[in-house]
């Protein structure tokens, strides 16, 4: 079998066409269109963010109030025979004013924040509801750190805008409007002068923003890299033992954390000015009123009342136009984040359930394959396979690496995109059967068994709802897994370790198959479940199977010849082909490659006999 | 439903603030100058932040209420600089502490992952990978926060307080006092406050990590959750995690909100009992009106920083709660995993680990992976220099432990591994895992290209990558992708066949050109075709190697100078293939079992 397509099995492997990761460098204009998403998100929770909104219009009211108490009072100590109040009395009415001010406050703050809160929850159980829709062609093309990245680090970016980032902005309108307007009412024209400087340094914050929004990306970047870097190295943690390659992969870490350094220092050289810049807009502020202001109280033209009052005020404002740059940067980076997140919300997997599902509740188990092609990129991976397989019939596939066996058996339960009018079970097109109905039906052993952290009990109890202790021990009798799970120190409830470390690849194998066992499925496909077992067990479970095949249609692959030879029907696959088909007497007598094959496994038990 | 795993609570002791921060200066250390230079920096940018009020009380008192305009202008010419002042000292102390905390981060990750190398391979069996990364990311950048918003921040704080209260008390000793009665008040908020959040934020991040450790597992089996249409269940199970991690927050929230809200009103109340005495006082002419405004201006500024103090607070507490997980992490060293090192010479002039092996000697060797589970029970076993050793035997009979056990990715309980009398616990880690050379049983392959997959980044490994894919036969499929050697592979190879990636994984061995080569059950899950390659190019690479073999194919085996056949952790048989057939016992059993057609 030298040199053919199928040996590109990785070549081409899984670029099935989907939109590009690669994202257009940002813009502040696209924060709009990627907050969009988020925008619906509030108008769902609109009465909270309206509440929420009221309780900002108490708090700052009482807030604005405090300046013009102050004003009354100047006035008052500066005329004490005209004032109509003691300053006592307005002293009482600013405490007055302040206790009602904390108190909404706290009201302010738990109502906007929870319902960030509750809104990053929604999400990120948008978020898992996605992962548990998409296809495997999409994790295989998305790394799991990056993916987890998203989940953490981006959804709390996003939390922080809807939360602090509405709050503020709220709080910053109100106080600007209100403060502005009174500060009208006392002198318009020194309002004018006052607040010169904070269109200034609006603008400059936003061009500062603008290149934050980039740099900010590139953190987050950045920083989904290293995740993945360390989720990688500690998943392969034993071969990075065995190679000693620790410092290696230190090495190969410090680059990485350094470019992660590199960005972070990015955004620091912007926010560290920031805050001055902003700072000094309140400051120059109140430079211009103490001058121009000065003058006119001395002028006679403004009281000191108005002055003080006036100078209050301005001083409202500083603080949320400090506040501001730092909205900003939340918003750049919330947009940024949310773009990464809508980038998994929007992303559409190939395997989807059907538009218009066939009435189909169960099925009996017969297989068809009608001229079907398969490609994981652009070269056809599996090609011409047309086959008719009965309800209770035992097929063997047969071939060599990248034959295409393991392609052919995944294609039925639909865990890789199947072209309409290709595949049909009890006749019908299997896109057109819900994938419930689909995959309750097939008991799908995969090659390499991926068992939960949980216990080695819940991990055969996986194959069906609310077995029983009773199921799961017939299911662990089956796979021959019983005996083994008797060892061990608490039994059934043994934690089996992450992805099942603790266990020997042969009794993740055969979890695995107990597993499948249990779901009792009509159709049965083990992709080269006996791997990691030896001779003995394999024995053990391929005796204990057969008697539960029944009248189940069972699909085996292999390359160990002698486990499929009481198969009904064996396929011999070669590049992505059929190159042969029948039963093992019959491809013994046909004299092909599966006869050499054979001839050749037993020549070599014949001489170990010897 | 709880599945009660590992991933569960993890929620530590007692916090014990005052070590983890004086651990954490340590991070500081090489950077002790630059912090200096920001401490320093502190009391210039503090003075030219409390003279401006006390500028705007003598514009107000020597010049607006005496209808003087001379003089005011040079007033607004010091102002001016005070504002250039502090903003040039803010930005240069606010860049100063990012680039510290930047770097001090940079470090923090660096120690994390280092220890991460040096812990045994039976740390993983035990650590969810999800928590492990939380702990590199997620719990460093809340460190990052920390010196945004805390520390040296604080302390800038501090000094501004400070600075308020002793010009308060200069300007008027009975108003400062009067004003300062609301701060028992604050204390005392603050210290309840304290308490309450530190729970909290504990219990937040934990459960947190339970959160991301679930979502990590689960991303990891989708096929299966898929296959068995347990969508459903896997999100009832996230929704409760994550019910559980939102309820967490939501008491953190309204305690942060009453701090905030509580500081806000006090220094209101302030402001209302300076104008109630400050007014008093002004009617009898013992404080000037610009000594009032001033006093409002300063007590504004003493709250504002005590205002963010919650935030800071928060930002504080997560970082404790941050700081003891990475250092309960970094004191996770329960098994020495290596002497660094070597022994002094020994006998032989010789030193450990050194020179050809000529002997390899397992001696009732017991083994477990936990408590006292013995998958290995006094195991005896003498492989020489050159020689091919097979073990046989059932799944779990402990093959694939016994060669763990030599390579050290797990230590022995009882009993002693030897190299011509030295053990190999005496022998330095990378020294002994030099030697030996380790086909796994699950390949495991990295992002990146083929030709690092097999060289690993090893400079003399990546000379003989192209001959170790030929020896092994993997070249000619390598040869068939569209960018041959600098084929990427993708997240754990799924875009190479099972046999694809054990072939690159052979490769990987006999590129390292080891002198002991330990083979895990290889020749598993490849076609005949396949196997034969490979079989041939095992056994050029085994000639003159010392090879540990474990093997569930018999057919494997038959080059092997001897075979050893273990059974539930003992040895029960040794021989040669004939030799072990003709005394018909369990080696012939197994053998019968596979081939008995």
């Amino acid at each position: 079998m030298p040199g053919k397509d199928f040996d590109r099995a990785g070549s081409n492997g899984l670029q099935l066409d989907v939109p590009s990761h690669k994202q257009a460098n940002g813009h502040t204009e696209r924060t709009i269109s990627e907050l969009a998403r988020l925008y619906s998100y509030m108008r769902s929770r609109r009465g909270t963010y309206l509440l929420g909104g009221l309780f900002l219009l108490g708090t700052n009211s009482c807030a604005l109030l405090i300046p013009w108490l102050m004003k009354l009072a100047v006035e008052g100590l500066q005329f004490p025979l005209k004032a109509p109040h003691s300053p006592a009395y307005y002293a009482l009415l600013i405490i007055a004013a302040a206790l009602l001010q904390g108190t909404i406050r706290i009201f302010s703050r738990t109502t906007l924040l929870h319902a960030a809160r509750r809104i990053e929850f929604q999400l990120r159980e948008e978020l898992y509801a996605k992962l548990l829709a998409l296809d495997l062609p999409y994790f295989s093309r998305e790394r799991t750190g990056d993916i987890l990245s998203r989940f953490t680090n981006d959804l709390t970016n996003v939390r922080m805008l809807m939360g602090f980032g509405v709050l503020n902005v709220i709080n910053t309108v109100i106080i600007y409007v209100a403060a502005l307007f009174l500060m009208v009412r006392l002198s318009p024209s020194l309002t004018a002068f006052a607040i010169i400087p904070f269109p200034l340094m609006i603008l400059i914050v936003k061009r500062l923003s603008a290149s934050m929004f980039r740099r900010s990306k590139r953190a987050q970047e950045e920083l989904a890299r290293l995740s993945s870097h360390v989720e990688e190295n500690v998943s392969a943690a034993t071969v990075v033992r065995a190679y000693c390659r620790e410092d290696a992969q230190i090495e190969e870490f410090r680059e990485v954390n350094g470019r992660y350094l590199e960005s972070n220092m990015g955004m620091a050289r912007l926010r560290g000015w920031m805050i001055p810049v902003m700072a000094s807009a309140g400051a120059f502020g109140t430079l211009i009123v103490l001058f121009l202001g000065g003058s006119r109280v001395i002028a006679g033209t403004l009281t000191l009342g108005d002055f003080v009052a006036f100078n209050g005020y301005l001083a409202m404002l500083i603080w949320p136009t400090i506040v501001m740059g730092w909205i900003l940067n939340l918003m750049q980076r919330g947009a940024a984040s949310m773009s990464r997140l809508n980038h998994v919300l929007d992303a559409s997997g190939t395997v989807t359930d059907p538009a218009e599902p066939a009435p189909v509740e169960r099925l009996r188990g017969e297989i068809e394959f009608r001229n079907l092609a398969f490609s994981y990129g652009e070269e056809p991976f599996l090609a011409d396979i047309s086959l008719a397989i009965r309800p209770g019939m035992k097929v063997g596939i047969a071939g060599p690496v990248g034959s295409g066996k393991s392609s052919l058996v995944r294609l039925i339960p639909r865990l890789y995109p199947v072209a309409d009018g290709q595949i049909f079970l009890d006749g019908i097109d299997v896109n057109r059967i819900p994938l419930v109905t689909l995959r309750n039906a097939i008991g799908f052993v995969p090659q390499e068994s991926f068992l939960f952290s949980r216990s080695i009990g819940d991990n055969i109890g996986y194959g069906k709802e609310g077995a029983g202790a009773g199921e799961i021990a017939t299911a662990a009798r089956l796979a021959s897994l019983e005996n083994d799970v008797h060892r061990f120190p608490d039994g059934y409830d043994t934690l089996v370790g992450e992805r099942g470390v603790t266990l020997s690849g042969g009794q993740k194998q055969r979890a695995a198959i107990a597993r499948a066992l249990l779901k009792d499925p009509a159709i049965l496909i083990l992709d080269d479940p006996l791997s990691a077992v030896d001779a003995r067990t394999e024995e053990e479970i391929l005796g204990s199977l057969a008697g539960y095949y029944g009248d189940r249609t069972v699909l085996i692959v292999s390359h160990r010849l002698s486990a499929l030879r009481e198969c009904d029907l064996i396929l011999v696959l070669e590049a992505g082909r059929v190159v042969e088909q029948g039963s093992h007497d019959d491809l013994l007598a046909m004299d092909g490659r599966y006869a050499a094959t054979w001839r050749e496994q037993q020549l070599r038990a014949e001489i170990e006999t010897f | 439903m709880h599945y009660g795993g590992i991933y569960e609570d993890e929620i530590v002791g007692k916090a014990y603030d005052r070590r983890l921060m004086g651990r954490f200066v340590g991070y500081l250390r090489p950077y002790r100058w630059l912090v200096a230079v920001t401490l320093i920096l502190l009391p210039p940018m503090a003075a030219a932040r409390l003279a401006q009020p006390y500028l705007l009380k003598i514009a107000i008192d020597n010049h607006i209420v005496k209808g003087e305009m001379e003089g005011l202008p040079l007033l607004a010419g010091w102002f001016i600089l005070l504002i250039l002042a502090e903003s040039l000292f803010t930005y240069a102390q606010v860049w100063l502490l990012q680039y510290v905390g930047q770097k001090v981060m940079f470090d923090l990750r660096l120690a994390l992952f280092s220890h991460v190398q040096r812990m045994p391979a039976s740390f993983f069996d035990r650590t969810p990978t999800g928590s492990l990364v939380t702990r590199l990311t997620s719990d460093v950048e809340v460190l990052g926060e920390m010196f945004a918003a805390g520390i040296i921040t604080i302390v800038g704080d501090i000094m501004v307080l400070a600075g308020i209260i002793g010009i308060m008390l200069w300007m008027n000793l009975k108003l400062s006092l009067i004003t300062f009665s609301v701060l028992p008040l604050l204390v005392w908020v603050a210290f309840t406050f304290r308490r309450r959040m530190r729970e909290a934020f504990r219990q937040v991040r934990a459960r947190l990590a339970n959160l991301n450790a679930f979502l990590a597992e689960s991303i990891g089996g989708m096929a299966v959750v898929q296959l068995f249409n347990r969508q459903a269940r896997e999100r009832e199970e996230f929704t409760r995690l994550n019910a559980a991690y939102r309820d967490a927050n939501l008491p953190v929230i309204s305690w942060d909100a009453a701090l905030y809200a509580l500081v806000e009103t006090l220094s209101s109340i302030a402001v209302g009992i300076i104008v109630w005495y400050g007014g008093g006082e002004i009617l009898q002419g013992a404080l000037t009106f610009g000594a009032l405004v001033a006093f409002i201006q300063y007590i504004e500024k003493f709250f504002s920083p005590i205002r963010d103090l919650s935030a800071k607070y928060s930002v504080m507490q997560g970082a404790m709660a941050a700081l003891e997980r990475i250092f309960n992490l970094l004191d996770n060293d329960h098994l020495p995993s290596s002497k660094e090192s070597p022994l002094p010479s020994g006998e032989g002039g010789r030193r450990p680990g050194e020179g050809p092996i000529e002997r390899i000697q397992f001696r009732d060797v017991w083994f477990a992976y936990s408590g006292d589970d013995y998958v290995l029970k006094g195991f005896d076993l003498t492989i020489r220099r050159g020689e091919t050793v097979a073990l046989v035997g059932e799944t779990g009979g402990g093959k694939t432990t016994v060669t763990r056990l030599l390579s050290r990715l797990y230590d022995t309980q009882r009993g002693s591994i030897s190299f011509d009398d030295t053990d190999i616990r005496d022998i330095p880690l990378k020294t002994l895992r030099a030697r030996i050379g380790v086909v796994l049983q699950d390949p495991y392959l990295f992002t990146g290209s083929i030709e690092f997959n097999i060289s690993l980044g090893d400079e003399n490994a990546r000379r003989r990558v192209e001959e170790a894919a030929r020896i092994v036969g993997a070249d000619r499929f390598i040869r068939q992708l569209p960018n041959s050697y600098r084929e990427e592979v993708r997240e754990r190879g799924v875009n190479l066949s099972a046999g694809e990636r054990q072939l690159i994984s052979f490769a990987r061995a006999v590129a390292f050109d080891p002198e002991i080569l330990v083979l895990d059950e290889a020749t598993a899950s490849i076609d005949t075709a396949s196997e034969r390659l490979i079989q041939e190019g095992l056994r050029g690479l085994m000639a003159g190697r010392t090879s540990l073999v474990v093997a569930h194919r018999l057919s494997t085996i038959q080059d092997a100078d001897r075979i050893v056949v273990i059974h539930r952790g003992e040895k029960m048989e040794e021989g040669s293939h004939q030799e072990l057939l003709a005394k018909r016992g369990l080696y012939y059993r197994l053998y019968q079992l596979q081939f008995r057609d």
